[in-house]
């Protein structure tokens, strides 16, 4: 039982993770149509920014400034980049923005080099914040789930409660109409891409000490959030917090509970062959949950995409 | 006579709000059937339901006699019925004998064949090439669909609606945002290629209804209210004060 | 090989002969003669085997473009199936008496069914719908495929891959395939079998409406045609010859690994088909050429050659969504017209400073990258077959200088560029 709770809360952290990049992602998607490829490249930018900010002026400094820095990037790429490539169409747009992953990649390899960075947890918040039956819950873990569901309900407010947020609501719907009534759509959209990768970049931020700064962060991540977009539905944004937390605790659940393959096919009636070495289905009978935990996230995808096309909450025809 | 189209008790509901709100009508074979009513009547909703854009909410499509309800839109019109769009909708990087052609594709028997040459097949390009007479575009033959002008676009919509040879056509206000000139040619083109055929059309323009239909059905706020030919919708008083009525103030 | 007609529609160039009767020969006879002859000319081992990627290169490229050119269908995880197509044929290499059965240049039909049957299953789901949808699918498949690699190691080998050995096939008019040569005639004899069927292709009814569905599906879906089943057969079709790719490379490498499948090898065959060009049956082929031997010249001059290609791709992305395709096709009204000739000393003054500029601005870059990286007291760096101290200020007053100066006499003539490109692209006589 104790155990479940540690786990719950591990998953729970790599779920808000999973969803400061989808949040931001989705946004851009419902309002602009176009799925930024480099989304997750942001998110290593930020991590990156925040290392370089924090020798100079610590941790802190750190968190404000980088994602500060991230969503004017963002923002840069939206007006001088995307605007370009949209008259092209959406296809092109993805392929825009899959190259422009391949080059951060690559620009952040010119500069920081190949090896993993020194980028560490501050230590204000390098203590134990409490104990479950022997497991130690760092206090860096709780910081992050006070963020990230900081951040979560500050989205939620201005989506919701204010006049801005009501502009981004009916300019993803009706972007002719929102125009015709006078508002910049071009700023709110260079504004939203702006938000959402800043996101991604405090993401980064506090992600980076604890996953590791090093070039292909923004690979191991990327996929899993186009997973996740995929499974919520693409644009919803409670999709998006649905499939995030779903997917945080399966990979956390499957790495901490060793089942095996064998004992379920061994449940189910059938019998081991012998030699299993020899067999070729030897592979089928050696796996265990935590060699699938990375892939069951695609897993997951395959199947709801062929019973719910549309993903747990997407629209029909979104 | 039987029926070319049958709409029986056709209901469609967008959330709360129900658009069309049972319609039943008769479309003979061979009719030149014109549907009008002020904006936002439902007449494009209507030619969406029975071409199986949208699914009806209520009622049944009949064409022939088969019932239509569940029907994609490329299995609705393999059984013969082809329509126009309101909003030109071709394919504008292909040149104009392609669009022919890949409409024609279907109907001569090729569905998803993949190993005969399209330009070996004579009797396509001689189709494809007596279409485009037809609709009077033999000289733009070559050009990529979307650099004709804007009645050139409206007249190779209708020649890509007829080419496959449905006995059903349907026009969704063809001769919308043309002018005096152009509305004449297309209303003289649309009389040549359905001659024959069984033709449904939604229409603004008066002239153009009173010159081509011989049945014509008023729809206002989702109902028919009435159905005729020209003459006795005319004298329908009912018409005259829902729709002609405010068509006579408008204009 | 004419245009697929799917660029730009105002540019008279792009417009084809629609419905000629005949299929052009002459391209492909010059290319089978070519073929023929290039082992000839270069003889070097290493020539051959870059020749061999560059071949399945072009056969995977192409086998993109029907998706990616011709369907509109855009994937992140086609290595996939060129890959399993590879490793279906190294397992068939070692199938002993099987193998010893069938000759050798037979074994990239096994591969192209592989290829087929996994394209098929996947393709049931992932082609529902075009565009982001599509593009999402075929990541995600593609990644769980390649994470797989490393979990049902009895097909895929691990980490380590499969290996075989070719030259076990039955022998084929008495030849084993023991030589680069021998496998080179072999893979050109199935690069221009899989090109021709290709072009084909796009030719027959399927191709067509594939191109119609790509630039308007609802318009194809009331002519009759399931939008859905056009991109199913579409796909399917490009993972027949996507798996003759990867049989081919078993072939030729005698090994595969998880590399073969991984998003990397995926995102490479988008980018190879994107700088050739997507809008013509050409593109792709021109694009596996410069590529390969892009990659095969830069990566030996330079650590950074990934960076600049990230650039380039970005840029053509951005200005000539067309490719390299695009960009030759742009010039055939001027051609036509005959005052193509008029370019060249515009193009040499621009383009030559421009190209100035570029080495200046790698220079300063590789200087960069040296001053940061290098190991401390490395001052000594060779570009362009200079050796000099980064550290010291002359080179790089030297690199500014060129750079400046490029990219500044670029921009000065640019506006000679235009008027010439107006004019030889106004008929004569129709003076503005």
């Amino acid at each position: 039982m104790d155990l479940i709770l540690v786990n719950l809360i591990d998953g729970l952290v790599t779920g808000l993770l999973l969803f400061m990049l989808s949040a931001g992602l989705t946004l851009i998607f419902s309002m602009m149509g176009v799925l930024n490829f480099a989304h997750a490249s942001f998110y290593m930018l930020g991590a990156y920014f925040a290392f370089q900010i924090s020798l100079y002026m610590g941790f802190w400094m750190g968190l404000l400034i980088a994602p500060l820095v991230v969503g004017v990037l963002g923002a840069g790429v939206e007006r001088y980049g995307l605007r370009r490539v949209h008259q092209y169409g959406h296809v092109p747009e993805l392929i825009f923005t899959f190259g422009l992953a391949l080059l951060i990649e690559e620009v952040v390899q010119f500069i920081w080099g190949k090896n993993q960075m020194p980028y560490a947890t501050p230590e204000v918040l390098q203590f134990t914040a409490f104990s479950i039956a022997g497991n130690s819950i760092p206090a860096y873990k709780i910081f992050m789930i006070f963020i990230s569901v900081a951040i979560f309900v500050g989205l939620l407010y201005i989506l919701t409660r204010t006049r801005v947020g009501m502009i981004i609501q009916a300019a993803l719907t009706y972007p002719k109409t929102v125009e015709a009534l006078g508002h910049n759509v071009p700023l709110i959209f260079m504004g939203v891409f702006g938000v959402g990768t800043a996101l991604a970049g405090v993401a980064g931020v506090i992600a980076g000490p604890v996953l590791g700064t090093f070039p292909g962060m923004a690979f191991v991540l990327g996929s899993i959030v186009f997973v996740t977009i995929v499974i919520g539905g693409l644009g919803s944004l409670w999709g998006a917090l649905v499939a995030s937390l779903l997917i945080g605790w399966i990979t956390t659940f499957s790495k901490a509970y060793n089942l095996r393959m064998e004992d379920l096919l061994t449940w189910l009636g059938f019998t081991k062959p012998e030699p299993i070495w020899d067999s070729a289905w030897r592979d089928m009978w050696s796996i265990t949950s935590p060699q699938i935990a990375d892939i069951l996230p695609y897993i997951l995808m395959v199947l709801i995409l062929i019973f719910r096309p549309y993903g747990l909450f997407g629209k029909r025809d979104a | 006579m039987s029926a070319a189209l049958e709409l029986d008790g056709l209901k469609k509901s967008f959330g709360q709000t129900e658009i069309i709100r049972g319609v039943d009508l008769s479309i003979g074979k061979g009719e030149r059937h014109a549907i009008i009513g002020p904006n936002g009547a439902g007449k494009s909703t209507l030619f969406n339901l029975i071409t199986g854009r949208f699914p009806q909410t209520a009622g049944a499509i009949r064409l022939h006699g088969q019932d239509l309800a569940g029907k994609a839109p490329y299995e609705i019109n393999r059984m013969g019925l082809s329509r126009s769009f309101q909003i030109t909708n071709i394919f504008p990087k292909m040149t104009v004998f392609e669009n022919v052609r890949c409409s024609l594709l279907w109907s001569m028997g090729y569905r998803y064949n993949f190993w005969s040459v399209v330009s070996r097949s004579r009797a396509l390009t001689e189709g494809a090439d007596s279409i485009l007479e037809q609709i009077n575009l033999t000289a733009r033959r070559d050009l990529p669909a979307g650099v004709l002008s804007y009645a050139e676009q409206r007249a190779l919509e209708i020649g890509i609606t007829i080419a496959g040879g449905a006995d059903v056509i349907m026009l969704d206000e063809p001769t919308a945002g043309m002018s005096h000139s152009e509305t004449d040619y297309i209303v003289d083109l649309i009389r040549t290629v359905t001659t024959g055929k069984t033709l449904v059309m939604v229409e603004h323009d008066m002239g153009v209804v009173f010159g081509l239909a011989d049945q014509i059905s008023v729809l206002v706020y989702g109902e028919i209210i009435a159905t005729g030919t020209p003459e006795d919708v005319r004298a329908n008083p009912k018409v005259q004060e829902a729709y002609l009525g405010e068509a006579l103030e408008t204009h | 090989m004419t245009d697929q007609s799917t660029t730009d529609p105002t540019k008279p160039a792009q417009r084809m002969r629609a419905g000629s009767m005949a299929i052009p020969l002459l391209p492909w006879c010059v290319a089978a003669v070519l073929l023929l002859v290039l082992p000839f000319i270069f003889t070097a081992n290493s020539a051959i085997t870059i020749m061999n990627q560059m071949a399945i290169t072009i056969i995977f490229a192409l086998a993109y473009n029907m998706l990616l050119g011709q369907g509109g269908m855009l994937s992140f995880g086609h290595a996939v199936y060129a890959g399993v197509g590879g490793f279906a044929c190294v397992h068939i290499m070692n199938m002993d008496d099987f193998f010893a059965s069938i000759p050798l240049p037979l074994l990239p039909i096994f591969g192209g069914l592989m290829g087929m049957g996994l394209a098929t299953i996947v393709g049931s789901f992932s082609t529902r719908k075009a565009g982001t949808v599509f593009a999402m699918i075929s990541l995600g498949v593609g990644e769980l495929i390649a994470a797989c690699s490393v979990i049902i190691v009895a097909f895929f080998g691990g980490e380590e891959g499969i290996s075989g050995d070719r030259t076990y096939g039955m022998p084929f008019f008495g030849v084993e395939f023991l030589q680069q040569i021998e496998v080179y005639y072999l893979i050109a004899v199935w690069l221009m079998i899989s090109a021709a069927l290709m072009y084909l292709y796009s030719r027959t009814p399927l191709g067509r409406m594939a191109n119609a569905v790509r630039d308007n599906p609802e318009r194809a879906e009331f002519l009759g045609y399931s939008a859905r089943w056009v991109r199913f057969y579409s796909f399917v079709a490009s993972g027949f010859f996507a798996g003759i790719a990867g049989a081919l490379f078993a072939i030729n490498y005698e090994i595969l690994t998880e590399e073969n499948l991984n998003t990397t090898q995926s995102g490479i065959i988008l980018l190879v088909t994107f700088l050739g060009g997507v809008g013509f049956f050409f593109g792709p082929i021109l694009g596996a050429i410069v590529f390969t031997l892009v990659q095969t010249v830069l990566s030996l001059q330079t650590e950074l050659w990934a960076f600049y290609l990230g650039i380039v791709f970005v840029v053509t992305v951005m200005f000539f969504p067309g490719g390299l395709a695009g960009i030759i096709m742009m010039h055939v009204p001027a051609m036509r017209l005959g005052k193509l000739g008029r370019l060249g000393v515009p193009y040499l003054k621009t383009l030559g400073a421009g190209m100035i500029g570029c080495f200046g601005a790698a220079a300063l870059i590789e200087m960069t990258f040296h001053f940061r990286h290098a190991s401390t007291g490395d001052h000594e760096m060779t570009i362009y077959w200079t050796t000099f101290d980064s550290h010291t200020v002359l080179p790089w007053i030297i690199a500014i200088a060129f750079t400046v100066f490029g990219f500044g006499v670029a921009r000065r003539t640019a506006p000679d560029l235009v008027d010439a490109w107006n004019d030889a692209n106004t008929p004569n006589g129709a003076t503005q």
